[in-house]
């Protein structure tokens, strides 16, 4: 099986793409670059996250690297505030499927768990699902933080995580907790969703594991 | 204008927050700013320009000044206080308690 492993600066994906390689699946590493609403730090830490990886259990691992800054200003523009995260997950399930496409690949690999923060809860997954086809696996899902901690820790990713780098500036104050697809599809239709992914696509380019 | 200047929770960043309640017109601020600055853009609810560091603005006035150097920070955010104070871009709030 070979799974395209949304990867992030955090603790989450890494340990999730550590429990899937180890299940013998093929990982091509996706990570969406949320510049100008990070800063160069995420993009460094997930590129060390994956070179960790690599190393640790020897399995090559084809990284590419999505600028999705544009896809955040789009939008912030354009739609409700609360729902933005819920934008965000869904053009990146959009995205890495059409990777999954580009890599002959089965599906979307995420870090996700139950209710750790505001994106993830039960309703909002259910309206990120209905943003792609492809089978999204979340290996964390009934995780609980402390439980992911203490694998990270194990794997050395966590020191990997933990070092400095700026959360996104880009995130809602009050973002929704059960949003309703009726309300996202309506949004969503505020904005060109199809020019957006083939611009982010036009942006994309693979981190040679040379820089690695 | 800012009175505390506090690092975010990951070190990557200060954070400086406004003495006083107000709230900015971005749009105003970036025609301001571009003079002074470079504007990184524009996202309608919050700024991002770049002058001795990079600084996303929020429409409620607090900034994020991407640095690890306090000293750098405080004077970072001087510099937008001075370039903003005075100006449209402001809408200052009555305070509530009077």
């Amino acid at each position: 099986m070979k799974l395209v492993s949304l990867i992030s600066g955090g603790i989450d994906s890494p340990v999730a793409t550590y429990l899937m390689i180890q299940r013998g699946v093929e990982i091509v590493a996706l990570h969406m670059d949320n510049r100008p609403f990070t800063d160069d730090k995420n993009l460094n830490k997930a590129m060390d996250l994956v070179r960790h990886l690599r190393d640790l259990t020897g399995s090559p691992i084809k990284t590419y690297v999505v600028p999705h800054g544009p896809n955040h200003i789009a939008f912030a523009r354009n739609c409700q505030r609360h729902l933005h995260c819920l934008f965000c997950r869904r053009m990146m399930y959009r995205i890495a499927a059409r990777v999954v496409e580009k890599e002959g690949a089965d599906g979307i690999l995420t870090g996700e768990s139950l209710g750790q923060v505001a994106s993830q809860t039960l309703q909002n997954i259910m309206v990120e699902n209905q943003a792609t086809k492809v089978p999204i696996i979340r290996p964390l899902i009934s995780f609980d933080k402390v439980e992911i901690i203490d694998i990270a820790r194990k794997i050395g990713t966590y020191e990997i995580s933990t070092l400095p780098g700026l959360c996104c500036t880009i995130v809602p104050k009050k973002p929704s907790t059960a949003a309703r697809a009726a309300d996202i599809l309506c949004e969503e239709q505020k904005i060109d969703i199809d020019a957006l992914i083939e611009k982010s696509l036009e942006g994309m380019y693979v981190f040679s594991p040379e820089a690695l | 204008m800012y009175s505390v200047l506090k690092p975010c929770k990951t070190s990557a960043a200060f954070e400086a927050i406004p003495r006083e309640r107000f709230s900015l017109d971005l749009d105003r601020c970036e025609e301001i700013l571009k003079n002074v600055c470079t504007i990184v853009t524009n996202a309608g609810i919050l700024l991002i320009v770049n002058d001795q560091c990079e600084v996303s603005i929020h429409k409620d006035g607090r900034l994020i000044l991407k640095t690890d150097s306090q000293e750098l920070a405080t004077d970072q955010a001087g510099r937008i206080a001075g370039w903003l104070e005075g100006t449209p871009a402001i809408r200052k709030h009555r305070d509530p308690r009077g």
